[in-house]
C-alpha cells in the first residue's frame, strides 16, 4: 500500500507506519488482545505451577481427539481466509466470495463443536465449579474447571465475534464493495481472524496437551 | 508481496502435520519435562508460521513487526516474576 | 481510497457546517466535541468524588455525630445521618473509583488526548472518528452503571478501589453482592472505552502527522499522551481479564481467587497491580507533558532538554512495568523479589528527577508570566516533587512495612494525584479553554481559585504525613477507638475543616467556568502567544480543523528566538532558510 502518507485530499503527511490507518489500528488492537490473553493464560500458569497443585493428565477429562479435529477446522478456516485475501488481491471476485463463505462456515462449525464439547463435559459433571463426584477423581478439579472454561470460553467468544464480523464482510463482498485496489476490510478482518487462530494454537497446546 | 505467489497451501500442510505431531508427542509417553518443552517448541513454531505468513508479518515494514512484537516481553515479566515467589 | 474521500469530505465541512444538532453536540464524531463532552462528564464525576470525600472526612473527624443534611440518606446507609461502618467502606471505595477511573484518568486522556492530538499534529480528526464517539458513550454508560450501584440492595462496592479478593469475591465478606458486580461490569465497560481511545490516539500519532511534524518536533504533551496511550493499551486489558475472573468467581462458581479450592488471593493482587502500576503513570504522564508545554510558554523560553524529557517519559513508562510488587510488600513476598522491586522502584526517581530539573532549568532566568495556567503548572512541579519524594520513602521495603496502609500513603497519593495531576488539569483547563470555547476565563478569579486551592490543599494533605507516621491507619471508620490515636483527633478535625474549605474553594472555578462560557472575553486566535499548531486556527476551530493542511518547520518551543521580533515563533512560520517543499514523494503514487 503506497498511499500511507497521503492524508487529506491528496496532501502528503509525515511518513508514519507506512501502512494504512485501519490496518495499523487493527495491529494496535491486537497488541492489546495479546495482553488480555496474557492475563488469562498467565493466571492459568501461575495457578497451575503453585506448590502442591496437582493437575489432571492430558486426555483424562477433556476429549483431545475431538479438539484436535476442531483445531484442524480452525486452521482450515485460516487458510480459506488467506485465500480470500489472495483472491481479491488478484481481482478475483468469485474466489473472494467463495473463500469468505467457506471461512464463515468453518468458523461457525468451530463454535458449534466447542458448544458440543461443553455440553458433553457438563453432562459428565465437569463445571466451572466442579461437581462432588468429579472433584474426588480429578486433582485440582475446581481450578481445572475455572481455567478451562474461562480461557476456552473467551476464545470462543472471540471466534463468535469474528464470525459475525466475517458475515458482514461477506455481505459486502457479495455487493461488490471490494476491488483489487481497495480491499482493506478483507485484510483487516483477516488479521483478526488469524490472530484468533494463533491464540487457539497456543491454547490447544497449553490447555489440552500439557 | 503483490504479485508473488504465496506458499499458503504449504503452510497449511505444515500446520496440519505439526498438530498431528503435537497430539502424538503428548501421548507417546516421553518424560514429562521433555514433553512440555517439545510441545511448547512446536506450538511457538506454529504460531510463528501463522503470524509470519498468514498475517504477512514477514513482508511488512520492520517498524510494524516491532510494534506487533512490542508486548511480547510483558507476559514473561508477569509469569516469571510471580513464579519466583514459589521458588523459596 | 475511501478514507481519503471521507477525510476530504470532512475538510469541505470546515467551510460549511450543515450537521444537525444531534450530530454536532450529542453523537458527534468530531474529536473536539468529544473532548468537550468528556470534559463536562469528567467534571461531574470529579464533583461526585469530591462530595464522597467530604462524607469520609466528616466521619473521620466527627465519628458518631450526625451529618448535616444527613437525613437524605436511607436507613441502610446513614440512619439519622450517622454513617454506618458498611457505608463508610463503600464511601472510601467509591471515592477512589470515581476519582481515578472517572475523573483524573479521563480528564487527562479522554479530554486532552482527544482535543489536542489532532490539533497539535495538524490532522483533520482522529484516525477513527466513529470509534472515538463510541469510546465516549461507553465511558458514559460505565459511569451510569457505577452511579447505579448506589441504588441497589447492599449498596455499592465496599472492597476498596483495588477490590482485593477474596473480600470482593465473596459477597458475605463485605455484605455487597449486586453492587460489586455492577462495579466490575462498569469497569469492564470503562476498559473497552479506554481501549478504543488508545487505538485511536496511537494510530493518529503514528500515521496522521502533518508534513514536517517529525516525531521529535511533537510537543511534549503529545509525546506523553502517546506513551500514556501505549500504557493504557497494554495495561487495561490485564485489568479487564482479572475483573472477568473475579466476576466469574462471584457468579458461576470459578475459584481463581478463593483459597479453599486452590485459588490464590495473591494472584488478584499481582494481576491488579500489573495493571495498576502502569495505571499510576497513566494518571501522571499526561499531566507532566501538558505542564511542560505550559511552563515553556509561561517562561518564554525553549523547554530545557527536550530530548531528555522524551526519553524520561519513555523510561518512566518502561520501568512502570517492573515495579508493581512495591504495592505488595506487605503480602509476605519472597525477599529476593521484594528487594528487586525496591531497586527498580527507586530507579524511577532518576527519570523523574530529570524531568523536575528540566522544568526548573526551563524557568531559570526566564521571562516568567504568572498567568493562571502558569501558576497551576508551577504548583504542579512543587507538589509533585513533594509527592515523589514521599514515594521514595515507601519504595524502601523495610520502611514501607511500617507506613503501609497509614495516612502517609493517603498523603502521598493525594500529593501526586491532586497536587500533581489535578493542578496540571486546572492548568490545562485554563490554558486551552479559549481554544475550546472561544472565550477567555476570568484571570482574577482564576488566581483567587488557584491561591485558595493551593493553600487549603496543603493544609489538608500535609498533616496527613504526620498522623500517618504516628500510626493512623487509612480507611479506618472510627479513629477514636484506639487510645494511641485519640491525641491525633484535633489534627483530624483540622484536616476535615480544611477539606471543607478546599471544597468550597472550587466554587470560584465552577462559576468562572460557566460564566466565561457565555460572558467571557472573546478569545483571539493565539491569546497565550504560543507556537503550537492549534493556535493557528480560529478559537474554537471549525469542524475539520485546518482549511489547508499546515506544514511544520520546527519544534514547538521556539520562544524568544533571536531570529524574529516577537518572543514566539510558531511551528508553521517558515523562515528564510526553510524550504517550502512538501516532504518526500512516494514513488508510484
Amino acid at each position: 500500500m503506497s498511499d500511507a502518507v497521503v492524508m487529506s485530499g491528496g496532501v502528503h503527511a509525515e511518513p508514519g507506519m507506512r501502512v494504512y490507518n485501519q490496518k495499523l489500528g487493527m495491529w494496535v488492537f491486537l497488541t492489546s488482545e495479546v495482553m488480555f490473553f496474557t492475563g488469562l493464560i498467565g493466571s492459568y500458569l501461575i495457578l497451575r505451577s503453585a506448590p502442591g497443585v496437582e493437575w489432571a493428565l492430558p486426555g483424562e477429562v477433556l476429549n483431545v481427539p475431538l479438539t484436535a479435529f476442531n483445531t484442524f477446522i480452525l486452521i482450515c478456516s485460516s487458510v480459506t481466509m488467506v485465500k480470500a485475501f489472495a483472491a481479491i488481491e488478484s481481482g478475483d471476485q468469485k474466489g473472494l466470495r467463495l473463500y469468505l463463505v467457506a471461512t464463515v462456515v468453518l468458523g461457525a462449525f468451530f463454535v458449534g463443536v466447542q458448544g458440543f464439547e461443553y455440553y458433553k463435559l457438563i453432562e459428565e459433571g465437569f463445571l466451572p465449579h466442579c461437581g462432588e463426584e468429579l472433584a474426588a477423581l480429578v486433582p485440582s478439579c475446581h481450578l481445572y474447571g475455572s481455567t478451562f472454561y474461562t480461557m476456552t470460553g473467551f476464545h470462543g467468544t472471540h471466534v463468535s465475534i469474528g464470525v459475525l464480523c466475517m458475515i458482514w464482510v461477506t455481505v459486502k463482498a457479495f455487493r461488490g464493495k471490494y476491488t483489487q485496489g481497495d480491499h482493506g476490510g478483507v485484510e483487516v478482518i483477516g488479521l483478526y481472524w488469524h490472530f484468533v487462530d494463533l491464540v487457539w494454537i497456543l491454547l490447544f497446546t497449553i490447555v489440552y496437551l500439557i | 508481496m503483490e504479485g508473488k505467489k504465496q506458499p499458503y497451501m504449504f503452510i497449511f500442510g505444515a500446520l496440519a502435520v505439526l498438530t498431528v505431531v503435537e497430539v502424538g508427542v503428548a501421548f507417546i509417553g516421553l518424560p514429562r519435562t521433555l514433553t512440555i518443552w517439545v510441545l511448547v517448541f512446536l506450538a511457538v513454531w506454529k504460531a510463528l508460521l501463522v503470524a509470519l505468513y498468514f498475517m504477512h508479518l514477514k513482508f511488512e515494514p520492520l517498524r510494524l513487526v516491532l510494534l506487533a512484537a512490542a508486548p511480547l516481553p510483558l507476559p514473561f515479566v508477569l509469569v516469571l516474576i510471580v513464579l519466583v515467589e514459589y521458588a523459596r | 481510497m475511501a478514507t481519503v474521500e471521507a477525510v476530504a469530505g470532512q475538510m469541505a465541512h470546515a467551510h460549511h457546517d450543515d450537521r444537525s444538532f444531534l450530530r454536532r453536540y450529542i453523537f458527534s464524531t468530531d474529536h473536539k466535541m468529544i473532548g468537550i463532552q468528556f470534559l463536562f462528564a469528567c467534571l461531574f464525576f470529579l464533583l461526585v468524588g469530591g462530595l464522597l470525600a467530604m462524607l469520609i472526612r466528616w466521619q473521620v473527624a466527627f465519628p458518631g455525630k450526625p451529618l448535616p443534611f444527613g437525613g437524605i440518606f436511607p436507613e441502610t446507609m446513614a440512619p439519622n445521618g450517622i454513617i454506618l461502618p458498611e457505608f463508610y467502606n463503600a464511601l472510601v471505595t467509591m471515592h477512589g473509583t470515581f476519582m481515578i477511573f472517572f475523573a483524573i484518568m479521563p480528564l487527562l486522556v479522554g479530554v486532552y488526548a482527544n482535543y489536542l492530538i489532532p490539533l497539535k499534529l495538524g490532522a483533520p480528526d482522529m484516525a477513527f472518528p466513529r470509534l472515538n464517539m463510541m469510546s465516549f458513550w461507553l465511558f458514559v454508560s460505565s459511569g451510569i452503571i457505577m452511579l447505579a450501584s448506589f441504588f441497589v440492595e447492599g449498596g455499592p462496592s465496599a472492597a476498596g478501589w483495588t477490590v482485593y479478593a477474596p473480600l470482593s469475591a465473596v459477597p458475605e465478606y463485605s455484605g455487597v453482592s449486586a453492587g460489586q458486580q455492577l462495579w466490575i461490569v462498569s469497569i469492564v465497560f470503562f476498559a473497552a472505552s479506554s481501549l478504543l481511545g488508545s487505538v485511536n490516539y496511537i494510530t493518529t500519532v503514528i500515521n496522521m502527522r502533518a508534513p514536517g511534524m517529525t516525531l521529535f518536533r511533537m510537543p511534549l504533551s503529545i509525546w506523553s499522551l502517546f506513551i500514556t496511550a501505549i500504557l493504557a493499551l497494554l495495561a487495561v486489558p490485564i485489568l479487564a481479564g482479572a475483573l472477568v475472573m473475579l466476576l466469574f468467581d462471584q457468579t458461576i462458581g470459578t475459584t481463581f481467587f478463593l483459597p479453599e479450592h486452590g485459588g490464590q488471593p495473591l494472584l488478584w493482587q499481582h494481576l491488579f497491580w500489573f495493571f495498576g502500576h502502569p495505571e499510576v503513570y497513566i494518571l501522571i504522564l499526561p499531566a507532566m507533558g501538558m505542564v511542560s508545554d505550559i511552563i515553556a510558554n509561561g517562561s518564554r523560553k525553549p523547554i530545557f532538554g527536550y530530548h531528555s524529557m522524551v526519553f524520561a517519559i519513555a523510561g518512566i513508562a518502561f520501568l512502570g512495568w517492573i515495579v508493581w510488587g512495591h504495592h505488595m510488600f506487605q503480602s509476605g513476598m519472597n525477599p529476593l523479589l521484594g528487594t528487586s522491586f525496591m531497586v527498580s522502584t527507586m530507579a524511577i526517581a532518576v527519570p523523574t528527577a530529570i524531568k523536575v530539573c528540566n522544568w526548573l532549568a526551563t524557568m531559570w532566568r526566564g521571562n516568567i508570566q504568572f498567568h493562571t495556567p502558569m501558576l497551576n503548572a508551577t504548583a504542579f512541579v512543587a507538589m509533585f516533587t513533594v509527592g515523589g519524594l514521599s514515594g521514595i520513602f515507601m519504595a524502601s521495603n523495610s520502611l514501607d512495612i511500617f507506613i503501609h496502609d497509614t495516612y502517609f500513603i493517603v498523603a502521598h497519593i493525594h500529593y501526586v494525584l491532586f497536587g500533581g495531576s489535578l493542578f496540571a488539569i486546572f492548568a490545562a483547563i485554563y490554558f486551552w479553554y479559549p481554544k475550546m470555547f472561544g472565550r477567555m476565563m476570568n484571570e482574577t478569579w482564576g488566581k483567587v481559585h488557584f491561591a485558595l486551592t493551593f493553600v487549603f490543599y496543603n493544609l489538608v494533605f500535609f498533616p496527613m504525613h504526620i498522623i500517618g507516621i504516628g500510626g493512623h491507619m487509612r480507611r479506618i471508620y472510627d479513629p477514636t477507638q484506639y487510645t494511641f490515636m485519640q491525641p491525633m483527633q484535633p489534627m483530624n478535625r483540622f484536616i476535615t475543616i480544611s477539606a471543607f474549605l478546599l471544597f468550597v474553594s472550587q466554587i470560584p472555578f465552577v462559576i468562572n467556568f460557566f460564566w466565561s462560557l457565555f460572558k467571557g472575553k472573546k478569545a483571539e486566535i493565539n491569546p497565550w502567544r504560543d507556537n503550537g499548531l492549534e493556535w493557528t486556527v480560529p478559537s474554537p476551530p471549525a469542524h475539520g480543523n485546518f482549511e489547508i493542511t499546515p506544514t511544520v518547520y520546527r519544534g514547538p518551543y521556539e520562544f524568544s528566538s533571536p531570529e524574529v521580533d516577537e518572543d514566539f515563533l510558531p511551528q508553521t512560520t517558515p523562515l528564510n532558510g526553510d524550504r517550502r517543499t512538501a516532504p518526500e514523494q512516494v514513488p508510484g503514487d
